[in-house]
């Protein structure tokens, strides 16, 4: 596709539901206020795990707060799902007809889908050794979410769920990105949603992976991931048909890469290469300079391998100088590791920091690890200047996204 | 440049292991549909699948390889091994991080998901299986074979339903057209498992047809969907680069297309209005009409439902009455699933490369009139240029692709 052809991708609407808020302003503020979401888990029994919290949103009827009660069969994550979607839509003034219209894709990323749901149907099957009602078994797929959506809002455009475990959703807004600037879609719905299970429970816990208090990413005495659990959902437009509709533009999409560490299952490479590789390649699409770059948005999970070669890795791609003089954050500390959604949830940080130019905090960072020896913008928010920024997710599989982002263009008009 | 060359095939198929095998069976329309025996079915409404039999993954790679890998990793990384193999490809000579690797599955390995938690309610909070829960996440197919080559290029999975692996060809057409890559290794992968079936079942989604040992199955149409399993990978290149490295060329990926119908979770959409426009789309962007198509290989599953919407469309848009069009509904014969769409694609590309027809049936099968048994054509045509595949799945998503002869 040569240059001159290629559209430009903005972000007109962004939903959320988070352990730490549960639209997009209360969610920006507790971002902001570095408040964390971590704490006891109430969806299932958590007795003697090697760690026995996460991040769950509080809402206690997520049907009500949707405002629809009488739906049915529909996931936890399911739900978390359509309540950001409801809201991005909202917020980017697109109503039921001119959804219906436009042609509209859904590209949206899934971790475990409707899990909970499954486990419910699968333990009483299995303990009581008789047949439990099947009607929990119609959301145990990825997708579901994806055709929800499309359904409720009368979408007719690409239908796509992409499931490489933590860097899901990021791949989707990548993948959303394609859709418009090859002309495809003008609109294409993104993001990706996750609720807590004990299938993810239990298994990042048997990997001894978990924090048994709370996470604290780029900390000394960091032990491991908090899990956490939400939605987020972006709309991705064409800037010419945001801008023709009058559209409030949050930020921009530039660029973004995919790319595989084919190094283990579970860990990543020790070299960093697949991680910084795939920040290279993204920068390069975006045709964004090194010294551009103003704000990483870390993977972060606080894992003591992850933040190690996260550093290691964006040493490689800025140089130590150029790494030094970068704010990076990691979001993880407050809404704990979303998994499927987290690099959905991980972007709405990105684009509200660069809309509002304040770095979120990395909270829990109290005391400093050689390994680990950047600004990681401990315990407080920052306001500062921002142009762009990047967007980090690395997954299980060694399946690594990067996402750049750059301010919109009006409100740099602005200042 | 848009054309995507096809330049190797690796196919675990309930129909055989390995294309040769798989190939020779599909030309004389021979089921992979029989009775299941790998789990315990005696409490279910139904017994059969398209499964693969005979699968030995130590024909691939070594035992050390495989030992913690799922039966759908071991087949995804077995077809792999087979498609790199076939495409004469030298890895060692190419960058490998221009290559990607895109795959889609309905459900990745439920049989690890299953293990996994049954470990959990067993053994309680510490005692639950760790080695397992890796292989629970649908990528790590996808990721195996990442592992396997050294291939450090893209890695995405999709997991749309019944369209998995038809979204990966449309991902990795994007990534090759906006030259991210120069070779893709495309797949779809399913496991059957004793859970998966019996999730299907209990919700009633499945056929009702019990049989004892090599009783003849005669599936009718509206009993139900006949669940399916296997792997599949194809190589593609842009047409440009297999050209210059001389490969064997299966024949063209022209276009693709996608849409959304609107419906139900676990519906299909109702009339197949985006079913239609897809194929249209399709076929307008590869600059192709309708009567210039010579092989439709349609989605159709045993669900009645899907069939005879695929019936009523293409009868709309080829203009003909039903009993003088000729489908092939692959899944007849292997069984549904979401990584099919890549064994369907291998098909019609060795139909391409060979010359020789797929087997048919009258579109008119489709609507499930006839209480007889199937009767496929095994030559209906010798004119094999231009195919259409067309996939729609429950939840609503349909894409479309057309093929040609190189």
């Amino acid at each position: 596709m040569s240059e001159n052809t290629a559209k430009r991708v903005v972000v007109t609407g962004l939903g959320i539901i988070t352990a730490i808020g549960e639209s997009i302003p209360t969610f920006q503020k507790a971002l902001f206020n570095g408040e964390c979401g971590i704490g006891p888990v109430s969806l299932f029994d958590t007795t003697g795990f090697p760690c026995e919290v996460a991040a769950q949103v509080k809402i206690k009827d997520l049907k009500e707060f949707f405002g629809a009660k009488g739906i049915k069969r529909v996931s936890r994550c399911d739900l978390l799902g359509l309540i950001a979607t409801q809201e991005a839509l909202l917020d980017s003034d697109l109503d039921r007809e001119i959804c219906s219209k436009k042609d509209i894709g859904v590209v949206l990323g899934g971790g475990a889908g409707g899990m909970l749901s499954w486990e419910k149907y699968r333990r009483t099957s299995w303990l009581k050794k008789t047949k439990a009602r099947p009607s929990p078994l119609l959301s145990i797929a990825q997708c579901t979410l994806t055709d929800l959506i499309a359904s409720r809002y009368r979408l007719t455009g690409s239908r796509a769920t992409i499931s490489t475990a933590c860097s899901s959703s990021a791949t989707s807004i990548g993948y959303g990105f394609d859709l418009i600037r090859s002309g495809v879609h003008e609109i294409v719905i993104t993001g990706g949603s996750e609720s807590l299970s004990e299938l993810t429970f239990a298994g990042f816990n048997a990997l001894r992976l978990m924090d048994p208090e709370y996470c604290r990413p780029f900390d000394k005495s960091r032990r491991g991931l908090s899990l956490g659990e939400g939605a987020a959902i972006l709309i991705l437009e064409d800037y010419e048909s945001a801008e023709q509709r009058g559209a409030t533009i949050y930020g921009e999409v530039l660029g973004y890469a995919t790319n595989s560490d084919a190094f283990h299952m579970t860990s990543p490479d020790p070299e960093a290469v697949g991680m910084s590789r795939v920040m290279t390649k993204a920068l390069e699409t975006a045709n964004v300079s090194i010294d551009q770059v103003d704000y990483i948005n870390a993977h972060g999970t606080a894992t003591k391998i992850n933040d190690q070669v996260e550093t290691k890795a964006i040493k490689r791609v800025f140089g130590e100088k150029g790494a030094r003089a970068l704010a990076i954050s990691s979001t993880k500390s407050m809404v704990g590791h979303c998994l499927g959604a987290a690099g959905a949830i991980e972007t709405v940080a990105t684009v509200l920091a660069l809309s509002e130019q304040v770095i979120p905090p990395t909270i829990h960072l109290e005391n400093s690890d050689p390994d680990c020896d950047l600004d990681y913008v401990p315990n407080n928010s920052r306001t500062q200047e921002m142009r762009i920024a990047l967007n980090n997710s690395f997954a299980f599989g060694g399946n690594n996204t990067s996402v750049v982002f750059g301010r919109g263009q009006a409100q740099e008009r602005e200042n | 440049m848009r054309d995507i060359a096809i330049t190797g095939i690796g196919v675990m198929s309930p129909l055989g292991v390995g294309w040769e095998a798989f190939w020779e069976n599909c030309r004389k329309a021979k089921t992979g549909i029989k009775k299941i025996t790998s789990f315990d079915t005696s409490s279910l409404r139904s017994n059969i699948a398209g499964w693969v039999e005979d699968f030995d993954p130590s024909q691939f790679m070594s035992p050390g390889v495989y030992r913690r890998m799922s039966r759908i990793s071991r087949m995804a990384v077995a077809s792999s091994v087979e498609a790199v193999k076939d495409s004469g490809l030298i890895l060692d000579s190419i960058d490998r991080e221009r290559i990607a690797v895109i795959m889609g599955t309905s459900y990745g390995s439920s049989s690890y998901v299953e293990d996994f938690y049954i470990s959990l309610l067993k053994y309680g909070p510490r005692g639950a299986q760790p080695f397992l829960f890796p292989e629970t996440v649908p990528n790590a197919p996808a990721s195996h074979i990442a592992m396997f080559h050294g291939i450090t290029g893209p890695n995405t999975t999709f997991c749309q339903n019944e369209i998995s692996a038809e979204n990966a060809i449309l991902y990795a057409q994007n990534l090759l057209i906006q030259n991210q890559v120069d070779v893709a290794l495309v797949g779809g992968a399913d496991e059957l498992s004793a859970i998966l079936y019996s999730c299907y079942d209990a919700v009633g989604a499945l056929n009702k047809i019990r049989v004892e040992n090599d009783e003849p199955i005669n599936p009718k149409l509206g009993d139900g969907l006949i669940l399916g399993e296997g792997a599949g990978i194809l190589v593609m290149e842009r047409l440009d680069f297999a050209l210059e490295r001389n490969a064997k060329i299966y024949g063209i990926f022209k276009s693709g297309a996608i849409t959304g119908g609107i419906t139900s979770v676990g519906h299909y959409e109702v009339e197949g209005e985006q079913m239609a426009r897809a194929m249209s789309l399709a076929m307008k962007e590869a600059n192709i009409n309708p009567d210039e198509i010579d092989q439709i290989h349609v989605s159709a599953n045993f669900s009645g439902e899907l069939d005879r919407i695929e019936c009523n469309q293409l009868k709309r848009i080829f203009r003909k009455s039903t009993k003088n069009l000729s489908v092939t509904p692959l899944k007849y014969l292997i069984g549904d699933f979401g990584g099919a769409g890549i064994i369907r694609a291998a098909a019609i590309f060795l139909s391409l490369y060979h010359q020789l027809p797929l087997p048919t049936v009258s579109a008119q099968t489709l609507k499930g009139e006839s209480q007889r048994s199937l009767e496929w054509d095994l030559n209906s045509t010798d004119k094999i240029k231009v195919a259409l595949m067309t996939t729609t799945t429950f939840g609503g998503g349909s894409i479309s692709l057309v093929f040609t002869k190189n």
